[in-house]
């Protein structure tokens, strides 16, 4: 298990991460969320040994992090962390042996992944592409590579900084099976994305930090749950400005063919569906939980206001 | 760890020696090393003017000058062969027979300095030619002067014997032997001084260009992560001299091929030549009680070069850290070569100014110690004890290089940004 205790890490007088405490259990995958500059990366370099927490404790099966448990970590960065001018195979062979791995269980592996990523591309030819520099790869088939890396080892603990960046929805779909895959396998996983959607589908717990400080954090559920604001979709004619005039209604946004009504609490719904129930053609009529994104935007928001 | 340090060190040698333009690059330094060793018989492969012999016609109004200057020109020890031609017309003839490149001279009686020479030419002389003959002719007065005074040929020849000279030198450290071969020595030196100014700079370039494609990147965040930067960063030095050392030995070995390639292809037209200059010193420092003294200071000159090659890795690897991008190393790599042309600068001027106090003293301070000292030593300007005190100093430098260096390192590779920069490492050296 991963256990984050109350950690804190300064760069001089400037408090980048405060007080930060999280547990990712084996198979789980934890989300840790947070806007650009709020202490997501400080966290992950943390996490790999990279830099020392000014304060607290960070543990991996109780062990301290540091170069003898580093092995069974992987870690994909947000940026690129390839060297341009190695070949894939170069490549691999390279992190995986710094992962402690035999060149041999590396290239077996590595062809293992190779023909999973790659299974519906006809044109694709295993040896040719392992000989390919990476700067001659695209944008999409360097993030493969780099995910490749960042998995060859079976981490027990694999930490994803935006790893569906520059990727197409179908080989999105692809990562999501690995990533999917490995945690039942058992890895601890630490998701982090701008897309909320990415993070709905996968994680059962989060944290979301802001300046350093968690904002929020729990089961995904609960979260949603705890959340006050709730969300009516209704499909069929209604009247936009009677309906905004009802205590409790925040926002009425026409979406398509259906309509979002924000209410405050679910307390409201009785009398929203009371006032729609009159109206014509109504075909649905659902009270919603919120997406995460629209509860990040207000944790964050609030976090900033304060 | 141990692993991961040698196959770091084996992934750096490959990168750098496992490529298409190191074997390029080889092939083409060989072959320039190779041809300049045999650069004279490529020269006279392709012939031109030089390898005709220049014709000076001769008209002999004195019916003596002739012999005696043609035994001048016989002696000739210059490359450039000179064949002599009687002209039996006049002068004013002789001005419409001479080409462009043809010399003539004409001898005429001088009552009352013995000998009158007109040089006649249809452009200017050569330097080198017209030196030669104008001693030539002076050699023939005074010959002609000796024979017009009855002295007999056994008389002439004691003069024209060199002196006799005894050579003693007081100092017993000293042989007189020993004495020309300084001379020969600083022209050998540069031989010696150009690789290792060439090898630092590749040293230095490597290291940088290396560190910073793994920063300009996030791989040192992936590989730091599994390896520490102490591991990184010896790897990185312990490469880049390894391959320096390699690619020294190689040009040692393109030279002694060079050497070999002389001896097959038989090229002996440019006496003093670069090569013949390394066999003469060579022949002669064997032949003397210098040889003694190359036993022991060649290999305390190589120690004090690859400490001073270990120090150049460590310094660029430290400056490597702090940039993030090439063009920043490159800006920072200027001081380091400013060093090292002051080290050559002052290799130079030790020639010139010998006996200074002040480049000796310089030969002591590290990243010069190792330029200075072969050469100051090839003159004997220093001993072995002035040696050794300069390979002290710089174990003691690569020691606080290693010490401060690695702090400023080991933030240094994990930084990507210039902002404040120098108050991070020196808060990192703190």
């Amino acid at each position: 298990m991963l256990k984050v205790e109350n950690v804190t890490k300064y760069y001089g007088d400037f408090k980048a991460v405060d007080n930060l405490s999280f547990t990712v259990k084996p198979g789980e995958i934890f989300g840790l969320l947070g806007v650009n500059g709020a202490g997501k990366t400080t966290t992950f370099r943390m996490i790999i040994g990279l830099i020392e927490a000014t304060n607290g404790s960070i543990t991996l099966d109780n062990k301290k992090i540091d170069y003898s448990v580093t092995d069974d970590i992987g870690f994909l960065t947000e940026e690129r962390s390839l060297l341009t001018k190695m070949t894939v195979e170069e490549q691999c062979i390279f992190y995986g042996t710094l992962k402690g791995m035999k060149e041999e269980e590396i290239i077996k592996r590595l062809d293992i992944l190779l023909n999973k990523f790659y299974k519906n591309d006809d044109k694709f030819n295993l040896k040719e592409f392992k000989k390919k520099k990476i700067k001659e790869l695209s944008k999409g088939n360097q993030q493969k590579i780099q995910f490749i890396t960042a998995i060859l080892n079976e981490p027990k603990l694999l930490i994803l900084d935006e790893p569906f960046s520059g990727l197409d929805p179908f080989n999105v779909e692809l990562f999501k099976q690995e990533i999917i895959e490995m945690s039942k396998k058992g890895s601890m996983i630490i998701f982090s994305s701008h897309r909320m959607e990415h993070v709905e589908l996968f994680c059962k717990k989060l944290c979301v930090i802001t300046k350093g400080k968690v904002v929020l954090e729990g089961y995904l559920k609960d979260i949603k749950e705890q959340f006050r604001k709730k969300n009516i979709i209704v499909e069929g004619d209604i009247d936009i400005d009677k309906i905004k005039k009802i205590k409790g209604v925040l926002e009425v946004i026409e979406k398509g063919n259906f309509y979002q009504i924000k209410i405050e609490s679910k307390e409201f719904n009785d009398d929203v569906f009371k006032v729609v129930s009159k109206s014509n053609n109504i075909t649905k009529y659902a009270l919603e939980e919120p997406s995460l994104e629209e509860i990040f935007v207000a944790k964050v928001g609030e976090a900033y206001e304060k | 760890m141990r692993n991961k340090f040698l196959y770091l060190i084996k992934v750096s040698l490959k990168r750098k020696i496992d490529t298409k333009w190191f074997r390029i690059a080889n092939i083409l330094i060989a072959l320039v090393i190779i041809g300049t060793a045999n650069i004279d018989s490529i020269i006279n492969y392709f012939g031109g003017d030089f390898n005709k012999p220049q014709k000076i016609y001769i008209i002999d109004n004195t019916n003596s000058s002739y012999d005696i200057f043609k035994q001048q020109i016989d002696m000739n020890e210059s490359n450039k062969e000179y064949k002599l031609i009687k002209y039996k017309k006049t002068e004013k003839e002789l001005k419409k027979d001479l080409k462009n490149k043809d010399i003539a001279i004409v001898f005429n009686n001088d009552n009352e300095k013995v000998l009158k020479v007109k040089l006649l030419s249809q452009k200017y002389l050569d330097i080198l030619d017209s030196q030669f003959l104008k001693n030539a002719l002076y050699n023939t007065k005074i010959m002609l002067s000796i024979e017009k005074s009855n002295i007999s040929f056994e008389e002439i020849n004691s003069i024209y014997e060199q002196v006799d000279v005894e050579r003693v030198v007081f100092d017993k450290s000293k042989s007189s032997s020993n004495e020309n071969l300084e001379i020969i020595m600083q022209t050998v030196f540069p031989l010696v001084i150009l690789p290792f100014f060439m090898l630092v700079v590749i040293l230095v370039q490597m290291i940088g260009a290396e560190v910073n494609d793994e920063k300009t990147t996030r791989g040192m965040e992936i590989i730091i992560s599994n390896v520490s930067p102490k591991v990184h960063f010896f790897s990185k030095v312990i490469a880049s001299n390894i391959f320096v050392i390699f690619q020294g030995l190689l040009l040692f070995m393109y030279g002694v091929a060079g050497f070999i390639s002389r001896k097959f292809i038989g090229g002996d037209q440019i006496k003093y030549g670069v090569f013949d200059t390394v066999k003469e010193t060579l022949k002669g420092a064997i032949n003397t009680s210098f040889a003694d003294k190359l036993i022991y200071m060649i290999p305390l000159l190589l120690i004090l070069m690859i400490l001073t090659f270990l120090a150049y890795s460590l310094l660029a690897g430290i400056l490597a850290s702090m940039t993030t991008t090439i063009e920043d190393f490159q800006q920072l790599q200027t001081p380091i070569m400013i060093i090292l042309f002051i080290g050559y600068y002052l290799a130079v001027m030790a020639v010139m100014f010998k006996g200074s106090l002040f480049i000796t003293g310089l030969s002591f301070v590290p990243f010069i110690s190792a330029i200075l000292a072969p050469s100051l030593f090839m003159i004997d300007q220093i001993g072995v004890y002035h040696v050794i005190g300069s390979i002290v100093i710089m174990i003691f430098t690569n020691y606080l290089l290693i010490k401060y260096g690695l702090r400023v390192y080991k933030v240094g590779i994990l930084n990507y940004s210039s902002d404040k920069l120098w108050s991070k490492m020196w808060k990192a050296l703190k």
